[in-house]
């Protein structure tokens, strides 16, 4: 039997008003994005703890997107501020930490972009293809 | 009457004080006076067993007060944690005063009813290593020691039988003694976010080394000095222009030094092998917890996210409880090394703290406990 393509495990954080839309969106218009990605819906970016993300990577996650509303449009006024403050730490973190930068990424995402949505995938998903599994993946885990 | 933004030579009235003193017992008398006149219901001192060993107290007597003074550089204890929610008065090299004020950011203390009289440090030694190079460099028995000082960047110690002996202090951090590696690359001699800022730096001529350098800092510290002076306590005098520069230059050639050892201790790591070096010094981690115990920043208590979301069954490559640590220090980590000098299977923690720190501090332009004004970042890059 063909050994088969490894595929990567991209944990991504959306927002319950906006990239959950999006990621819902790029449902509904049929846009063709790779199954990596597993999706974890927070009703606002803003309640992204790093350790959420730190937790992801430890679990075995190759990639982590913190995704939410474009800024000055969130549902709870200031919430993706919060998230962004929390991502530039998080940024410099995994950056000193010797993990590739790319496997942390942040993107704001409204309910209608569902291209962007499934490109951002995709482009993730490409790059991750690239730069293979995470070296904070536990063993056992693929 | 002293006011806020003086600096002031000063000794304690009292001889006995004067001379225990490391230099002319100012603080000592300070916090007596504090504590005699109803200022503060406690000062935290340092009760000596040895002269490698003390244990912080907090102390309503005035005689026991005045019967702490004097330096002890082989005690590197921070006392930040100890003032909590209490009405004291405290003494504090500068990593204990940054230590309170990063507390005080956090909302764990109110430093309306407490006093910092803040000491100028150029680095503690640990007690074992201390020890270590008592036999080693100096020949001499630990037991045998009664005092030790530090002079013209020599370390010098006495023994019981009178002997003094010498040795210069770079050649003992050649050797891997000395001042402890947190202490070397310290970017902070002067404690200036205490009220006080005390100091022998900057006593010259007929006073050298029976008087202190005294910066009035803040309300707080004009109402400590006062009330010293009131009860007749101290005396002091305002400092010349010859005082102040020399202060100031020894300060600068400290921080020269510090910067030196900062590029010496942080060498770059490449990117491909940091992970795998962060992994391995955090192998050896046997979960017992007490970095974070005695953490002068850490201030979610008991419950915190480092404790409770790591488990031992876990089998990750980095234990939950460091990845947490090492975020929320990157913006509050003052380096002062407690947590290196705690950790039983010598993991070189402060350095892997302040490896994260160092960028995050350096891009914000912050320095954490150097004052009340910046709170924590997620409050100052919202508004």
């Amino acid at each position: 039997m063909a050994e088969k393509e490894w595929e990567p495990k991209i944990v991504a954080f959306c927002c319950n008003w906006c990239s959950y839309g999006g990621a819902d969106t790029a449902g509904m218009g049929r846009f063709q994005q790779p199954s990596s990605l597993r999706i974890i819906r927070v009703m606002c970016s803003g309640r992204i703890d790093p350790m959420h993300v730190f937790n992801a990577f430890l679990e075995g996650a190759d990639a982590v997107l913190v995704t939410g509303c474009h800024l000055g449009d969130c549902h709870y006024v200031n919430g993706n501020y919060k998230a962004e403050v929390r991502y530039q730490f998080l940024e410099e973190m995994v950056k000193q930490l010797g993990l590739e930068p790319e496997r942390l990424q942040l993107n704001w995402i409204s309910a209608s972009e569902g291209e962007k949505f499934a490109n951002f995938v995709r482009d993730v998903t490409a790059k991750i293809k690239e730069l293979g599994p995470s070296p904070l993946k536990p063993e056992g885990v693929n | 009457m002293v006011e806020v933004g003086d600096r002031l030579l000063g000794y304690a009235t009292d001889p006995n004080v004067r001379s225990k003193g490391a230099s002319g017992g100012l603080v000592t008398a300070v916090l007596a006076a504090a504590l005699e006149k109803g200022l503060v219901e406690g000062v935290v001192i340092l009760k000596r067993i040895d002269e490698y060993e003390a244990v912080p107290v907090i102390t309503d007597d005035v005689q026991e007060v005045l019967s702490s003074g004097g330096s002890m550089h082989a005690v590197p204890v921070n006392l930040a944690k100890y003032v909590v929610g209490k009405k004291v008065a405290m003494p504090g090299k500068p990593c204990d005063v940054r230590g309170v004020i990063e507390q005080a950011k956090r909302n764990s203390v109110d430093l309306s009813n407490t006093y910092i009289v803040g000491l100028n440090c150029g680095g503690s030694m640990h007690p074992v290593l201390t020890k270590e190079m008592l036999i080693k460099m100096y020949e001499i028995d630990p037991e045998d020691v009664v005092g030790e000082e530090i002079e013209k960047g020599k370390l010098i110690f006495k023994t019981k039988s009178g002997e003094e002996k010498s040795i210069s202090i770079d050649k003992l951090e050649e050797e891997g003694y000395g001042r402890r590696e947190s202490c070397r690359y310290c970017d902070v001699k002067i404690p200036v976010s205490a009220d006080l800022a005390c100091g022998n730096w900057g006593v010259i001529g007929e006073l050298a080394g029976n008087a202190t350098f005294c910066e009035v800092m803040n309300e707080k510290g004009k109402l400590l000095l006062d009330t010293a002076i009131e009860a007749g306590y101290v005396e002091v005098r305002p400092a010349d222009e010859k005082s102040i520069s020399i202060r100031e230059k020894v300060n600068s050639a400290m921080l020269k030094l510090g910067d030196e050892w900062k590029e010496k201790v942080f060498d770059e790591i490449p990117d491909k092998d940091r992970l795998k070096y962060y992994i391995d010094q955090f192998a050896d981690c046997i979960d017992c917890g007490a970095c974070k115990e005695v953490c002068p920043v850490c201030s979610c208590g008991p419950d915190s996210k480092c404790t409770m979301f790591h488990s031992l069954a876990d089998n990750y490559k980095m234990s939950m409880y460091h990845m947490v640590r090492l975020l929320h220090l990157s913006d509050s980590c003052i380096g002062c090394g407690q947590c290196a000098d705690v950790c039983p299977v010598d993991i070189p923690v402060t350095t892997i703290f302040r490896r994260f720190a160092n960028p995050a501090q350096k891009n914000r332009n912050y320095m954490p406990g150097m004052d009340l004004k910046r709170p924590p970042f997620l409050e100052v890059m919202l508004k």
